[in-house]
């Protein structure tokens, strides 16, 4: 299907070639992983096969890419090539153009003309697949991030391409998502013999149908592997600890706990955060339901659920970004109903999943002094490096800082939070989108912020990190909290096959 | 939160018609605004715009744009008064004796007359254009353009703008709520307003760049410069499309003719 040969390509401004020497045949009905680190090319690649960096856009080629036995660029544009290659990109929000989920879907069918009967057939089956149903009227830019990148999925696959390349394409699903997308992928492959290419910097949840990996290192093909010889799904590998441990300075507890107190919980002390019937909704979206929780000091716990079950709702109370529709929670003997913003944020952290959505300065520093100022610690410049230090970007002071890489910036919006010196640190979905070791690093880091008495809440859905690292699992259903295990019990419920050593409460 | 210039998902006699003929009438519309000079005739315009909106119970929306529209108004009228001085005198702004005896800044009929003309031409052009971008889906719409030919750079760039709007609303409160969890706190009034621009601003702009790459490439990727739609559906016309153009119509023609009078 698609031939790659000694293939090379560098960007219009790049210095350094991002792909070098590529040599790759994906074969038609061959259902390929593609993985590496962040900047490995991985993305590039996606775009080459798709034959998008030839017809879009541009840059130096050398080698060839001949799909269906003709050169990529000789193809009359995007338009002729979008009847062999559907695409998924990373950004879904991107990806959705109209107003409802199903007139986004629609939109390609109707260019390819499909008769009126089949497009029906093909749009109800396309969402009865993805499980998006019931949000056909809702519109896309509302919904959360896993459900966009379903319907994202949906209005690709509903075009019915023979080639099929999803790029980080379910990074933000839930488990259950990504398994759906799991079986509808291995109906594709197995009896519609689809060619499908799937790169994600982790395609451990899609090893089981792949017929290779391909492990790109920086810019080349470092191996093709068979997924028999990966680790399989379910064994995680072991958390890098002690290169991570290295990377990050070390203070000792002692040091950094002068303002906030000691670690470890008793069942007596008082809650950070109290919730009592907390009620909200959007219009007539129910968003949360009667929700109780209280979180004591020293805490690590995770909230768990599916894509829009409240989860960064119920985080955003925390610090008064949402005053209940009914009930209330107080921050630290604070009813956030009434207590102004900018005194919650001195108690409670909240780091958003998309750092790009808050650095706006034109150096490290300056973003992480900006939140000082607002609460009056302008002067304070040991703050700063130290803020910078724990995050591991001691050096990077004076770098302007969109120029840092994806997980540079997510631990940068963490200092920018735990400089101020929150007691309660609350992140939503830290580790969407970094790589493994990126992911381990910033648990790393949470684990030492728990050390010096920290507070920490993580919305997430890697339930690997949670089973490594929280002591304590909320489990969120439909704007209820339907489970609330801590420690001991969470033995129990947390998948049995992993060792026991290594569950809940790594960072003890 | 409300989004503006979004597609409303209701059945209004205005849903019910023809993208084609409402295309035509907003055309129309725009076009007389721009050529009449008259303000009788656009306050009869403004005034049928809001008529139908109301039918449709829609008038919430472009009320919703009343804010701003007369923000502008006044500040369009009171630039008139101050550049341009033609016909009769009316009175002064600075009334004769506070400053100087024959009283400061004359307003002056022409000048009125051409400030209201300039701001009913924002009314009329603002609401009709807002009546076509909610009342129709922006999938109609593109076919719509695509049948009368519009070169489909330009209609993918138009539904490529309308579709950000409610994109950079999200957004902005995204990136709000950032900047508001780290305690940032703008104050309120003028100052606040234009200290909030660069926390908001700047990540909201580099955000937006970064993505009409993908935004373009999907739109690419979903066939629409290769269309081979089969139209079994095409677009109905009905008495309301006829109606809706034959009166901008006639008003065109109308005005044609007191002109040439």
């Amino acid at each position: 299907m698609i031939k790659v040969r000694d293939f090379s390509y560098t960007y219009g401004t790049a210095e350094k070639p991002t792909l070098e020497n590529i040599n790759l045949e994906v074969p038609a009905g061959e259902l390929l992983l593609v993985t590496g680190h962040s900047a490995a090319g991985k993305t590039t690649l996606a775009l080459a096969l798709a034959g998008i960096l030839h017809q879009e856009i541009g840059g130096s080629f050398e080698g060839s890419i001949i799909f269906k036995g003709k050169a990529i660029g000789e193809f009359d544009g995007m338009k002729e090539l979008s009847r062999h290659v559907g695409m998924v990109f990373d950004d879904a929000e991107s990806q959705l153009i109209f107003t409802s989920v199903e007139e986004e879907i629609l939109s390609g069918l109707e260019n390819r003309g499909f008769s009126e009967t089949e497009i029906k057939r093909r749009l109800e089956e396309v969402m009865r697949l993805c499980e998006i149903s019931h949000l056909k009227q809702r519109a896309p830019h509302a919904l959360s991030g896993g459900q966009k990148q379903k319907v994202a999925l949906a209005a690709t696959l509903a075009l019915d391409t023979e080639v099929l390349i999803l790029d980080e394409a379910t990074s933000e699903m839930d488990t259950n998502a990504v398994k759906r997308v799991f079986s509808i992928l291995k109906r594709l492959k197995e009896e519609e013999g689809k060619t499908i290419i799937i790169v994600d910097h982790n395609v451990e949840a899609f090893l089981e149908i792949g017929d290779r990996v391909v492990l790109l290192e920086k810019g080349r093909i470092k191996e093709v592997k068979s997924p028999k010889d990966l680790p399989a799904a379910g064994h995680p590998e072991e958390p890098v600890m002690s290169e991570t441990h290295d990377k990050i300075p070390h203070h000792s507890p002692e040091e950094g706990t002068a303002d906030l107190p000691p670690s470890g919980t008793k069942p007596n002390n008082i809650p950070i955060i109290s919730v009592k019937q907390l009620s909200q909704r959007y219009d007539e979206v129910r968003a949360l339901e009667a929700v109780d929780l209280e979180i004591y000091p020293g805490e690590f716990i995770a909230i768990l659920g599916e894509n829009g079950s409240g989860k960064t709702t119920l985080v955003k109370h925390f610090n008064g970004l949402l005053k209940p529709h009914s009930g209330s929670v107080s921050v630290k003997g604070l009813d956030t109903g009434q207590a102004p913003i900018n005194e919650l944020v001195r108690h409670t952290g909240l780091v958003f999943q998309n750092p790009d959505n808050m650095l706006f300065e034109d150096t490290v520093e300056a973003e992480i002094a900006f939140g000082l100022n607002n609460i009056g610690a302008g002067g304070d410049r040991g703050a700063i490096t130290r803020a910078l230090e724990l995050v591991g970007l001691g050096d990077k002071e004076k770098v302007f800082p969109r120029q840092l890489s994806r997980g540079e910036r997510q631990r940068l919006a963490v200092a920018c939070v735990i400089a101020m010196r929150p007691e309660l640190i609350v992140l939503d979905e830290p580790t969407t989108g970094l790589d493994a070791e990126e992911s381990d690093r910033m648990m790393q880091l949470m684990c030492r912020l728990q050390q010096e008495g920290h507070t920490i809440v993580m919305v997430t859905h890697n339930m690997q990190i949670v089973e490594n690292y929280a002591e304590r699992v909320i489990r969120m259903e439909s704007g209820k909290i339907i489970e609330d295990t801590k420690g001991a019990a969470l033995t129990e419920t947390a998948a049995a096959d992993i060792a026991e050593g290594t569950r809940g409460g790594m960072c003890a | 939160m409300k989004e503006i210039m979004q597609y409303i998902n209701k059945d209004s006699f205005l849903h019910r018609m023809n993208p084609l003929s409402k295309i035509a009438a907003v055309t129309g519309i725009i076009a007389l605004s721009v050529l009449s000079t008259d303000p009788a005739l656009m306050a009869i315009m403004v005034l049928g715009i809001f008529l139908a909106s109301l039918k449709a119970g829609l008038q919430q929306e472009l009320l919703r744009q009343l804010k701003l529209l007369v923000f502008l108004s006044v500040t369009l009228i009171l630039l008139t008064v101050f550049t341009l001085k033609s016909g009769p005198t009316i009175g002064y702004l600075i009334p004769p004796g506070s400053f100087a005896a024959a009283g400061m800044v004359p307003v002056t009929k022409g000048a009125l007359d051409f400030g209201m003309v300039l701001s009913l031409r924002f009314f009329a052009m603002l609401f009709a254009f807002q009546l076509l971008v909610i009342t129709t889906k922006p999938s109609d719409l593109m076919k719509a353009l695509l049948t009368i030919h519009v070169p489909v750079d330009y209609v993918l760039m138009f539904v490529i703008a309308l579709r950000f709007i409610p994109s950079l609303q999200v957004e902005g409160q995204k990136i709000h709520e950032a900047q508001l969890a780290r305690g940032y706190n703008p104050g309120t009034g003028l100052r606040g307003k234009i200290l909030s621009v660069k926390p908001i601003l700047i990540p909201l702009v580099a955000n937006s760049l970064g993505r009409t790459q993908v935004l373009g490439l999907t739109m690419d990727m979903r066939g629409y410069r290769n269309r081979q739609s089969v139209e079994k559906h095409r677009l109905e016309w009905n008495k309301m499309d006829i109606a809706a153009v034959g009166c901008v119509a006639l008003m065109g023609v109308g005005v044609v003719l007191t002109g040439l009078m």
